[in-house]
């Protein structure tokens, strides 16, 4: 047996090294150390492409077992799925074993309150009177409110805010935004973008700043924001298909589409792992088990907090109504971001994915009166642009 | 190897369960175990049974519907079916903020209160047991609490689920890494023994529990467990629906003993439709007592 990946220390340093024959010394040290599980590297005698193969469906099934097994969107998407786990695995992409995917321990952190002596509203206020939220943001919505503000008002607001603007005008300069020529200034910006346009971004990047102090063990942040990155990325793609929606405040909507989990998780640690270890070990999708476990989900927080904060109603909604598009007051725009999270959750199969996808109905689906085919070009998409645009946030 | 097998892939593998089927598959799950099905989880349901459906050689759910009333080993596929529709997530001293609350202020309680009596007789109900990790954790705080002075007491742990290879499994006691993610290392080393499948539980905390199989909406079965003082319930009847969790908890309250304490898990609650136990709310726990 030999070993296929390097075993840690309790320093952090490489303990064994992959590639260690693992005789019965060295498999004691390992149990001694405690590692609870070691990678081997496959014994050629029992593993065919076939296996492989095999190996890699039931795995990316796991995904699939909560969807309708006869939607031509799902059929697709699964489709596309294997074809990208099995290039992960080709390039060395080691699919995680169960121990891996469960979620860590929290038994020190502790909830805000217990379930049902406290509501979603109650998180929210807790939030908000804890942290302030950027000036910024309040300066560009009032303009956004104001009949008599002008662009110039609004590059003045937004170019004050250095870092903003820095991350605004990358962002606008990159491919993925694809206007012509470079942009140097926001008030240049403005005029190729729109002012509303810009002014959607310019709030979605200043919200991001509102969450801090999320603990580490219940989510890795980076992890959280690539994936309402890609969310974002698909979002606009998505509506880009679409004939008559404006693109850049899907990319917004995208951005803070799981904004509600990061308050649950801040306040209600321990709920949340409570909810995550039920989803993955029922095969239920995160969204329910959180409304099982603390009976009531992320959507819903999500648009308390975003009504406190006075967020423009049409965003607001895509949000809240992000799961359920078709209670929306409009519900094609919430089918958009519900496509785009599903999208985004069906690419990180191949790297970060731990919960069942979510479902989406046909009546949802039929919304945005895109063709099966469109699934393909959407992630082709989103696989050229995503790393780069990583850099303008990470 | 080629890319092509997998462009004729699709997501069925399994007949369909039709809204018939599935209403009255659900309907008898209700009503032989009092667990809920939620209507969105057709699809689930159907993933999930499938490849049992092709095991037994049944072409269809209405097939299935009917081997689970009629077949001969009717009893022993209710117990994989309540295996595969509910999870047996669990560890040693899960929850510790809740157990070491649990420790401080309800079982120093009724000790002491027993010990003044002069009944030194403790009943603890354990329902929904799983794989015997939470009635053995109670064994091993009673033996840290009491340490020597435990000869002096009877102790009885009634410890129940519904299925039988959990409980075959809690019997034998041998656990791996993955029960003790949540158990402090002096305990392992104190009250289990290492042995080539695991860990075994020492016998003198082994001792102190009794498994038996138990359905919880088995009216008369649960009359029959031993009145207790304390009763844990943790993570059960989250897979209730109201109706059924008023039943269990109705059942709890009968079998209490008055002064006695519910534990339920640490996100469940039974705030909406029972009010005859007093809630007490502690940093890092909650539980419900029987006043009287």
């Amino acid at each position: 047996m030999v070993l296929a990946k390097d075993i840690k220390g309790a320093d952090g340093g490489v303990f064994l090294a992959a590639g260690t024959a693992l005789d019965d010394a060295a498999i004691a040290s390992i149990a001694a150390l405690g590692a609870p599980f070691a990678y081997i590297k496959p014994n050629p005698a029992f593993t065919s492409p076939e296996k492989d193969l095999q190996r890699i469906e039931s795995f990316v099934r796991y995904y699939f077992q909560y969807v309708d097994p006869d939607s031509p969107l799902f059929n697709e998407l699964f489709r596309l799925v294997m074809e990208r786990v099995f290039e992960a695995s080709q390039k060395g992409w080691a699919i995680p074993c169960e121990y891996e995917r469960q979620a860590k321990s929290v038994e020190h952190l502790h909830d805000l309150f217990f379930r049902d002596q406290g509501a979603s509203l109650d998180l929210v206020k807790h939030e908000t009177s804890l942290s302030s939220f950027p000036d910024t943001y309040f300066k560009i919505k009032e303009l956004l409110d104001s009949p008599a503000s002008t662009a110039a008002d609004m590059a003045k607001v937004v170019s004050a805010d250095v870092s903003l603007a820095a991350k605004l005008l990358r962002l606008v300069n990159s491919p993925f935004f694809g206007v012509a020529g470079r942009v140097d200034s926001i008030s240049h910006a403005i005029a190729l973008v729109g002012v509303s346009e810009l002014a959607t971004l310019a709030l979605g990047i200043s919200a991001i700043k509102f969450f801090k102090d999320i603990p580490p063990e219940l989510m890795d942040m980076e992890t959280f924001w690539k994936h309402s990155l890609r969310c974002a990325v698909f979002g606009k793609c998505v509506a880009s298909l679409l004939p008559g929606l404006t693109s850049e405040r899907f990319f917004t909507a995208g951005l803070l589409h799981d904004a509600g989990r990061l308050v649950m998780f801040k306040n209600l640690p321990y709920a949340s792992v409570q909810a995550m270890l039920y989803a993955r070990s029922s095969g239920a999708p995160l969204l329910e088990a959180e409304r099982e476990i603390l009976g009531f989900d992320h959507t819903e927080v999500a648009g308390l907090l975003l009504e406190e904060w006075n967020f423009p109603a049409e965003l607001r909604s895509i949000i809240a109504y992000h799961h359920d598009p078709l209670l929306s007051p409009a519900p094609r725009d919430a089918a958009v971001i519900q496509l785009a999270d599903i999208l985004a959750c069906g690419v990180e199969i191949s790297s970060t994915g731990m919960y069942s996808l979510p479902g989406m109905t046909q009546e949802a689906w039929n919304l945005l009166g895109l063709k099966t085919y469109d699934i393909d070009k959407l992630i082709r998409l989103h696989d050229k642009y995503f790393q780069e645009l990583t850099s303008v946030f990470f | 190897m080629t890319l092509s097998s997998i462009s004729s892939l699709t997501l069925r593998k399994t007949p369909r369960i039709s809204d018939a089927e599935f209403a009255d598959l659900r309907g008898f799950i209700y009503d032989v175990t009092g667990i809920d099905i939620p209507e969105r989880r057709q699809y689930l349901l159907e993933n999930r049974l499938g490849a049992r459906l092709a095991e037994l050689n049944l072409k269809s759910f209405a097939e299935y519907s009917s081997y689970l009333r009629r077949s001969p080993s009717k009893d022993k596929e209710l117990v994989y079916l309540c295996e595969k529709i509910t999870t047996n997530e669990t560890s040693f001293f899960r929850d510790s903020k809740q157990l070491d609350v649990f420790r401080d202020f309800v079982l120093k309680d009724v000790l002491e209160s027993l010990q003044q009596d002069g009944r030194k007789e403790l009943n603890i109900w354990s329902a929904g047991c799983s794989s015997g990790e939470e009635p053995y954790t109670l064994g091993i705080m009673l033996h840290e609490m009491l340490r020597m002075s435990i000869i002096g007491w009877r102790i009885r742990i009634s410890a129940n689920d519904i299925s039988t290879a959990m409980l075959n499994k809690a019997k034998d006691g041998v656990y791996n890494q993955y029960s003790f993610k949540t158990t402090p290392q002096e305990m392992i080393e104190k009250y289990f023994t290492k042995e080539p499948g695991g860990f075994k539980i020492h016998p003198k905390v082994q001792r102190l529990v009794s498994f038996a199989a138990l359905n919880l909406n088995d009216r008369m079965a649960l009359k029959r467990v031993p009145k207790s003082q304390i009763i844990f319930c943790r993570n059960v009847i989250i897979y209730f629906d109201e109706e059924m969790k008023k039943k269990v908890i109705n059942a709890f309250y009968d079998n209490l003993l008055p002064g006695g304490y519910l534990i339920l898990g640490h996100s469940e609650s039974i705030h909406k439709f029972s009010r005859v136990f007093k809630p007490i709310i502690k940093p890092g726990g909650m539980f419900y007592r029987k006043e009287g």
